[in-house]
Formats: structure tokens, sequence, C-alpha cells
């Protein structure tokens, strides 16, 4: 096929980026040392990479240390969703939705549910609505331990013991998701006008004792990286996103709530029982790696106090419409809808559009971290690629979700 | 055995009294050396690298099979986990980094999608199973398997592993009125050096 | 400070009143889908020009670009655009017709930069061509995949699948 020790013909981004470096070579920017003609080299990271968090391709242009642009090649993970959802009957794609943030899919779901419900006019039930939001904030907390994780396994790698921990804590969230829906990881839960499965007995009890030792563990995850000098030095003042960034590019989540931005679905959009619900949305100033870091720290402890809440207020009666299950085939009439929801990496949505068959005419993911990844060539610039590494662990991309 | 040991002549402790030479075959320990100490390379694709990750974490540990070192670069490891969908954008890097690792080397495909395509078999982009690329040695089902699926896996890979004839075996004398071949024969005791 | 999300508030019919009455014969069939957006059309033509005006709307200012996405008709395609108002925290859904014949429109990169790689993600599934824009080239296929898959038309081609 090819032999292994030839570099391969490069592609469109390689082209790209040499083209960009023949083209300041050309306007005057090229090398000051004599007998070269520019500085520049170009790496490939990715998309086999530890710290791309996925099969992300970044295609860099370094000199000596400093970036001096970044080009994201997506598409690794491309696995037709938009085309096999007119394939697959609205039910049937449930679980495929799932595997779009694989982190924290039911929120995935949940977005899919909420358009399909609101396409169909479909009601939900009152005890249903508080279990959906029990999960999707167990599985937030379960995503943000798993993004701080990985990000500070990014700084050093492995040689810290924050997502040894983290990775601990988080089995105590899979085990009260396993035992409530069957699976760790792609649950399959949510259904048209409700959830699957009602609570089995003792798994409030068990939720409650997950809320009291989870908030000692916070601490614990602070304290091992809070005062830091190293950690501090290399996450104050770094990476950036300002917010004519967050206007300009549809930045959404913590990545914006960090730089001081106040939105949040769950408070300037609300769905389900979120009005109903007292809770705190988490920003911060400066917009840099560690004001990222402690939004997403913040944000677990707040959606602790909603699961309480929840746990108080948690009403009797059906988890579903009808009086088995929820119905298997349902044909909306035509029309489309979009619904944005706050996954725990920003606003994540599904837009379909039916023609009144069982099979949706045309859905379309709205990703955060696609959109959060289109930053990436301007805040990536100029910095050296240690801390390139570090933002853009700092971001919390899900391949899955951008490449669909 | 023990009789001479205990007549012999030095400082008699009491683990002496014991035998305390081990004989064994090559092969034996050779492949029990390789299949408890398999360097597994970070190929996590998609949802069923994160229960790949989560093995490796404190609940489950990987670590115990003696498989926790995983290196990101292929030139170091002996095994390729392919965790998630492979679809033909990403069909030849995997190609071009298998052809990277030296031998002897094993992939395990992880998950329905590496398997066949799983949830995603008719898709235009995605390729039914990593074994249209890449031999396969052991299949793990599931989507995403838990992580004690993948250390049955990891189990059997061992016991495959454990099967290699690391010292190949000696060639038979050629009968006598075998064809005579353009090569000159091997003679019988001669044990051809190098590794299957 | 700084950014403010909902710092104008206005209701659903004011919007639409007010922007029936400044973007009168640009904006077709303007009308409200609860709870919060409101859906127009656009003739391809004055795309640009209504875009510029939308974002600098001095009430309700959309100026931030959630999605595009495109859509095949059968007949036509379809381009959605999906934006967000900051002032008065509601949405808008901007479509516009793009013959079949011709899939042409242009490119709305200069008004929002976010459209960059959303219009690239149009381009690749369905053929839409975005005048004007940096750099069309595909973004989640690979660089040689024949053919636009999310095309109601669209056959699996073998020339697309080397590893069968």
């Amino acid at each position: 096929m090819y032999d292994q020790f030839e570099s391969p013909e490069p592609d469109e981004a390689v082209k790209l980026a040499l083209r960009r470096i023949e083209e300041s070579t050309a306007r005057g920017e090229g090398s000051d040392v004599d007998g070269l003609a520019f500085n520049e080299v170009v790496v490939n990271m990715g998309p086999q990479h530890p710290s791309t968090h996925g099969v992300l391709r970044l295609v860099v242009t370094l000199d000596g240390e400093l970036v001096k642009d970044v080009i994201p090649v997506i598409g690794y993970l491309h696995r037709c969703k938009e085309k096999l959802a007119e394939k697959r009957t609205y039910f049937q794609y449930i679980p495929i939705v799932d595997r779009t943030e694989y982190l924290a899919s039911i929120n995935c779901e949940w977005a899919y549910v909420m358009t399909v419900e609101k396409l169909a006019g479909m009601q939900v039930t009152r005890r249903a609505e508080f279990i959906r939001v029990i999960t999707g904030e167990l599985m937030r907390i379960a995503s943000h331990l798993v993004a701080v994780g990985t990000f500070t396994a990014d700084l050093s790698p492995l040689g810290t013991a924050m997502v040894f921990y983290m990775f601990r804590d988080r089995e105590v969230i899979l085990d009260l998701m396993e035992e409530l829906t069957g699976a760790r990881m792609m649950f399959n839960y949510y259904r048209f006008g409700g959830v699957r499965y009602d609570l089995p007995d003792g798994w409030t009890s068990k939720c409650r004792d997950f809320l009291k030792m989870f908030p000692a563990k916070i601490k614990e995850y602070e304290a091992l990286v809070d005062t830091n000098a190293v950690f501090l030095q290399r996450t104050q003042g770094k990476g950036v996103i300002t917010q004519q960034d967050v206007v300009d590019y549809g930045i959404t989540g913590p990545n914006a709530r960090a730089s001081g931005v106040d939105l949040d679905l769950r408070r300037s959009r609300p769905y389900s029982v979120y009005p109903e619900l007292d809770f705190e949305v988490v920003t911060a100033q400066h917009g840099d790696i560690f004001d990222r870091y402690r939004c997403r720290m913040d944000e677990m402890r707040e959606s602790l106090r909603i699961i309480e809440q929840c746990l108080d207020m948690l009403p009797k009666g059906p988890v579903q419409l009808g009086s088995l299950r929820a119905p298997y085939v349902i044909t909306p009439p035509p029309g489309s809808a979009y619904v944005g929801q706050e996954n725990p990496r920003g606003e994540y949505g599904t837009y379909i559009e039916s023609d009144g068959s069982r099979y949706p005419y045309r859905l379309k993911f709205r990703d955060p971290c696609f959109c959060n990844l289109q930053l990436f060539p301007k805040i990536l610039s100029g910095v050296k690629i240690a801390d390139a590494v570090a933002i853009s662990g700092s971001i919390d991309l899900v391949l899955g979700g951008i490449d669909r | 055995m023990s009789e001479r040991i205990k007549t012999a002549r030095y400082p008699k402790l009491e683990h002496f009294s014991e035998p305390n030479v081990i004989t064994t075959t090559a092969d034996f320990i050779f492949s029990w050396a390789r299949s408890h100490s398999v360097f597994p390379f970070t190929y996590g694709l998609a949802c069923c690298a994160i229960e790949m990750l989560t093995s490796g974490f404190a609940r489950y540990d990987i670590a115990r099979y003696g498989m926790e070192v995983f290196r990101p670069t292929p030139r170091q490891c002996d095994l390729m986990i392919v965790a998630g969908t492979v679809n033909e954008k990403m069909a030849p890097v995997l190609k071009r980094l298998y052809d990277q690792m030296s031998e002897p080397k094993w992939v395990i495909s992880m998950g329905a999608c590496a398997t066949s395509g799983g949830p995603f078999y008719d898709g235009y982009n995605v390729v039914n199973g990593v074994d249209k690329v890449v031999p396969v040695d052991v299949y793990i089902p599931g989507c995403p398997p838990r992580p004690e699926a993948l250390f049955q896996g990891l189990l059997e890979l061992q016991g495959k592993i454990q099967q290699y004839k690391f010292v190949p075996e000696k060639p038979a004398p050629l009968a006598a009125d075998a064809p005579a071949s353009d090569v000159a024969p091997a003679t019988a005791d001669a044990a051809p050096a190098g590794e299957v | 400070m700084g950014l403010q999300v909902g710092s104008n508030p206005m209701s659903m019919d004011a919007i639409a009143a007010l922007l029936a009455e400044r973007f009168a014969g640009d904006l077709e069939d303007v009308r409200i889908q609860e709870p919060d957006t409101i859906v127009a059309r656009c003739a391809r033509e004055k795309l640009l020009d209504v875009a510029a005006r939308l974002k600098a709307d001095a009430d309700a200012g959309y100026e931030t670009l959630n999605w595009i996405a495109g859509v095949d008709r059968r007949t036509s395609f379809e381009s959605i655009y999906h934006l967000y108002s900051w002032k008065t925290n509601t949405w808008f859904e901007l479509r516009v017709d793009v013959p079949r014949a011709e899939p042409e429109v242009d490119t709305v990169t200069g008004v929002w930069p976010a459209a960059d790689w959303h219009e690239r993600e149009s381009w690749d599934m369905v053929g839409i061509v975005y005048v004007g824009h940096p750099d069309l080239r595909r973004i989640l296929l690979k660089d040689d995949f024949v053919g636009h898959p999310l095309r109601k038309d669209y056959v699996d081609l073998a020339e697309n699948h080397p590893h069968v």
C-alpha cells in the first residue's frame, strides 16, 4: 500500500498550512535567520494523540515553540448520524443520540426527546420531569469530573492523583445510574412523555448518601491543585476567551460563563422544572483556563443543590404517559422544532423536521463543542505549544458531538 | 533429588530443603513474560475509549493484569485496542499506526462498532468492522463493553499469547526418495535461528 | 458587567411587529413559533443585506449565529440560519430558498464569524455553495469523498468505500 517510512501525501489541511506560510513569507514576514526562507514547521498533532481528547487532528504551524497557526481537522469520527436519522424511527433513534456526546449522554437524549415532544405536542408527567432533572444533573457532575480530570492529566501526564480520585467518584454516580437504567454510559432511558423506569426502592436514600459524601470530595480535589504554584502559573492568564468571542462564535456553557457572560439555558430559556428550582449560575471574570476550571468545580456544587431540591420535591405519580408503556411509533405532524438544552459543554440542541411519517425528514444537531472548536485558531495562536495543550484541554471537547 | 540436596555440602538453611530450581521451556517463559506485561496502545476513538480509560483507573484496575502502561506511540506497544467506530477517514491512519507497531503485535477489537460497525453499520462513512483494515485477535462485544468484559477479552488474549511458539520446531528430515530441491537441504539437527 | 442576557425584554408580538415594519418587503412570512422564536423567509439575493441589518438592529440585534443547516427539499434546497438576540433573549430562524439547479447563496461569514464552519458543513453534507466563503472545503468527510450525503438522492458510491 505504501512505505511506512515515507511521509504521506499532504492533504488539504497541510497544503493550506503550507500555503499560509508561503503567503506570510511573500509578505515579508519570513525568517530573520540567514539562509532560511521561513522559520515555521508544520507539525501534525493527532488524530491519535494522548492530549487531543479524541480523534481531533491539529495541523500546527510552529515557530520554535510558538504556535503560529492551528488548523483543526475533524471528521475522523463522523458516523453519519444525521443521515441515519432518516432511516430510523423516532423511537429507534434514541440510543443513537446517546452516542453523540458520550460523556453526558443523558443530556443529549433530553434535548432530542424534548424536541420530539414539542413537535408532537406531548406533555411529560411531573414525576418524570423531576427524575429527568436528577439524572441530568448527576451526569453533569460525572461529565465535569471527566473533563477536569483529563484536563489535569494533560497538564502533567497522569502524574496527578486528581484524575484517579475523580474517576473513583464517578463510579459512584455510574453505579446509581446503572441501578436506575441498567447501563453505565449509554442509558437509552428517556422516552417521549416520560422515562422508562421508575426509581427503584432505596435509590433516593443512596442518592442522598452520595450528596452527603460528595462535597468533601470536591474539597479534596481543590486541595490538590488550587494552591499549586505550577498549576496556577500554567492556567492563570492563559487562553482568554473574550466576551466578543462569545458573541462572535456562539460559545456557550462553562466556557462562556467563565468570561463573565451570564448565559445558562436553564435560566434564560428554562425547560422542564428548572423554573421551580433555586440555583445560581456560576460565572467568573477573566475567561482564562483557571476560571473555566473553577466554573466547572462550582457547577458541580450547584448540581448537588439542584438534586437535593428535586429529591425533596419529588411527587408521586406515573413516569410515563399512557397506561403501560411509552409509545413506540409516533408520527408527529408536519413541522419543525428546535430545542436547545444546557449540556455540560454548552447549548446542545436538535432541530427536527417532520413530514408526518414515522421517520424524521431532517435532523440536525447543534453541538456546543463544534462551535467551541471554531475558536481554536484564534486562541491558540501566539502561545507556546505547552499552553496550547492546556488550553485545548480546558475547552472540554468531545469528538462524538463534533463529528456526529 | 531432595536427598542429594540434603547431603550436599553447603550451609543448611530451612528454605534450601526444598527444590529451588525451576525447569521449563523457553516457549513458556517467553509467553508468560509477554502475556503478563502487554503494553496497550491508546487507540480510543469513541465512547468505548471512556470505558477503556475507566478500566485503567481505581475501581477496575488494569494494572492487575500488567497492562497499565498505555503508551501513546505505536513504536512502544504490543497491543492495539481499537475502541470505537472506524470510519473511512480514519482507516488509513489506523493501518499506518498498525504498521508502525513492531512484531509481535496483537489487536483487540473492542465494542460493537469496531467488531462490525455497530449501531452505525449502514452509515455511508463507516467501516463495518476494524478487521477489514487490520487482523484482529480478540473481539469484545458490547456497546460499550463493561470494563469486566474488556478484562475477559484481555484474559483471552493472554491465553492466545501463551500459545505462541517462540522457538520454532526443527524441520523434519527429508525422506530418501524426496525430489531434490534447488536449495541446499537443511541438515537434520541444525536449528533455524530467529523467531516466529 | 459587559454582555447581558435580556437587557431589552420585549414580547414576541412586539418583536414580530418591529421586524415586519423594519424589514417590510425583505422578510416574508414573519411568524412566531412558540415560545420564543420568530421564523421568517428571505430571498437569497437579499440575504447579505438582511443579515447585516438583523445583526445591527438597535432593539433586537441578532448578534450571535447559533447554527446553519442545509436541507434538501427535493425540488430545491434550503439554508436555515438560527440566530440569537442577547438584548431580547429570543431566537430567529431565517430560511433562504436555494434553487437546486444552481445551489449558490452568499456567505454570511462577514456578518457572523461563526458561520465559517457551519457553512462548510452545509456544503459538505448538502452541497450548497456559499459564494465568498474564505475556505470552502470538506469538513467532516474525507477530502476526496464524492457526493453530498444528506441529499435525498444520494446513493452510496463504491468509490467512497475503499475499505468495504
